[in-house]
């Protein structure tokens, strides 16, 4: 089954087609990389699917449904979400806070002016639940802005887990990191294919030959391959439009 | 927190009484003023501090309020409740209307678009030459059926609804829409990427701040018995954006602080020179250089 398809997809910014007829399909249950080099549009591509950027052209259709004209947030609630390739968090709030933000999110209503939030053990122990997931349970109370690089990173994976989406969009879990905290990151990513679909932007070759099922490379805004690592590896298209100097050391 | 609180109230609640017997009826009356501005800048608080939310345009629900006050008693309309219910419902209005305009625009453009909008209010009311224009209108204060509205009446109805007020920010700024608020605040596009609709959360924030301003405006209408232009102009939106900076932007009492401190330090400064404006400007800068939660973050730092 198909979750995620985009049709003839475009984005134009200006005289630049950053997205360029951009066909791409996530099956069900599979993670599905996307590769491509600097500049291909892999951002672009993951901004236009989470609904930050509106297309040009083209079509999304998510989960059986056309998405293509939905507003961000309620493709989260469809089951769409994502983590940012900087690191994006609220800074100044725990870890806790930021986790039971994200839990309210799926949880009921927002529009409760009443009832003080703090006191809401259920969107606490979830939170909790999410944190000890990506290892962060010990440290809960502590400032977004104060932990590691590393832990950084995971708290960004879990404030995408907590939306518990259909899809996870994970654009470069692996940015900026040592090869220690990238191992643990590969790690967890791992512990979650079993539950999630999920579509992996990522330049580490090592972790998404090890990671995907599938991959899909993306060069000037156009899928030219897709394929399981093997294809994807043998491919002379791809050896000659990206993988070309990595590709010996994958 | 508590214990000062409570004197205070106490304190708020003797202070008539005393103020008459004593012959310092001026005082309860500035009392009266730094109550209804403390309403005004609280609401302002709501959606500048805890919602990130510039608006330079605060004066348009206040004046508004103020208006609606003196056009209803001059058409014959002489309940207290009926004028307090439309000079609300027209601020929320207002704010709805500026607020689903100025809400898709960010930083200077936002504050610079509210501006805008507050000046049109301004230039259209001062065009209405039956309503007084620049000279402002006559506001008599109307009835409330259960008790006449002398000075000390309006006091003792500032206090109520500036206490209302509070509690009502209060249990919302801890609520679930409150936390969803600042979170806005502090990262938007990340609340975004979290599934929220952070257009109408911030649309809703700056309804109820305009009803709430509103509001002040009548009661400042009730104390002035008049209706005047200035309560539209940009200046008082400068004003209560001073309370709210010197006070505490985000601060829960940022906005009481603020207009108490600045309605007290002009009364003083105003006896002393003419130039008082220049104080005001030195404590104001001192404020944000060494202070920038204002006096309420002052007062917290305690150990």
């Amino acid at each position: 089954m198909i979750l995620l398809e985009t049709q003839q997809l475009s984005k134009r910014f200006g005289g630049l087609l950053a997205v360029n007829s951009c066909n791409l399909e996530v099956r069900a249950g599979e993670v599905h990389a996307l590769i491509g080099p600097n500049g291909a549009g892999k951002t672009t591509l993951l901004n236009l699917i989470t609904g930050v950027l509106a297309p040009s052209k083209g079509q999304i259709r998510f989960d059986g449904q056309e998405i293509t004209h939905l507003p961000a947030h309620a493709r989260v609630h469809r089951g769409l979400a994502r983590t940012f390739q900087i690191t994006n968090l609220f800074k100044n709030y725990t870890v806790r806070v930021n986790l039971e933000l994200a839990v309210q999110a799926r949880r009921g209503s927002s529009f409760r002016f009443w009832q003080p939030v703090a006191k809401e053990r259920a969107l606490t122990e979830e939170a909790f639940q999410v944190a000890e997931r990506v290892g962060l349970g010990r440290r809960f109370e502590v400032v977004a802005g104060q932990l590691s690089h590393g832990e950084q990173r995971a708290l960004e994976v879990a404030l995408a887990l907590a939306s518990k989406p259909k899809l996870l969009l994970l654009d470069e879990p692996m940015a900026g990191m040592g090869p220690e905290e990238s191992a643990r990151m590969v790690e967890l990513i791992e512990s979650l294919r079993q539950e999630f679909t999920i579509l992996l932007v990522e330049h580490d070759m090592d972790a998404v030959f090890r990671l995907a099922q599938r991959i899909s490379v993306l060069v000037y805004g156009q899928v030219i391959a897709t394929g399981t690592p093997e294809e994807i590896r043998a491919n002379p298209e791809v050896h000659r439009a990206y993988l070309g100097d990595e590709g010996g050391a994958a | 927190m508590r214990w000062p609180l409570l004197l205070l109230v106490l304190f708020l609640l003797a202070f008539p009484p005393i103020a008459s017997a004593t012959g310092l009826e001026f005082y309860q009356g500035l009392l009266t003023k730094i109550m209804i501005l403390a309403l005004a800048a609280s609401s302002l608080n709501l959606i500048l501090g805890y919602g990130g939310m510039v608006s330079f345009g605060h004066a348009a629900y206040f004046g508004l309020g103020a208006y609606a006050v003196a056009i209803l008693m001059r058409e014959g309309i002489s309940s207290g409740w009926v004028i307090w219910g439309v000079a609300v419902g027209l601020s929320a209005l207002l704010a709805l209307l500026i607020g689903a305009i100025c809400l898709r625009t960010r930083g200077v453009y936002f504050i610079m678009i509210t501006l805008a909008f507050a000046q049109m209010i301004y230039y259209l009311v001062v065009s209405f030459k039956q309503y007084g224009g620049e000279d402002g209108l006559r506001a008599r204060r109307p009835e409330f059926g259960l008790f006449e509205l002398t000075d000390t009446a309006l006091y003792y109805l500032s206090l109520a609804v500036l206490a209302g007020a509070l509690y009502l920010l209060h249990r919302l700024v801890h609520s679930r829409f409150g936390r969803v608020l600042q979170a806005i605040r502090e990262n938007e596009s990340r609340a975004l990427a979290l599934g929220y609709p952070v257009f109408h959360f911030q649309l809703v924030a700056f309804v109820l701040s305009g009803a709430l301003a509103g509001l002040a405006g009548a009661l400042m209408a009730h104390y002035t018995q008049y209706a005047s232009p200035n309560l539209l102009a940009w200046q008082q939106s400068g004003h209560l954006m001073m309370m709210v900076i010197l006070g505490g932007v985000g601060q829960f009492w940022g906005g009481v602080l603020g207009a108490a401190t600045l309605s007290i330090v002009e009364e003083v400064l105003q006896d002393l020179t003419i130039h008082w404006q220049l104080g005001v400007g030195l404590i104001l800068l001192f404020i944000v250089l060494f202070a920038p939660k204002g006096l309420a973050g002052l007062l917290r730092r305690r150990p």
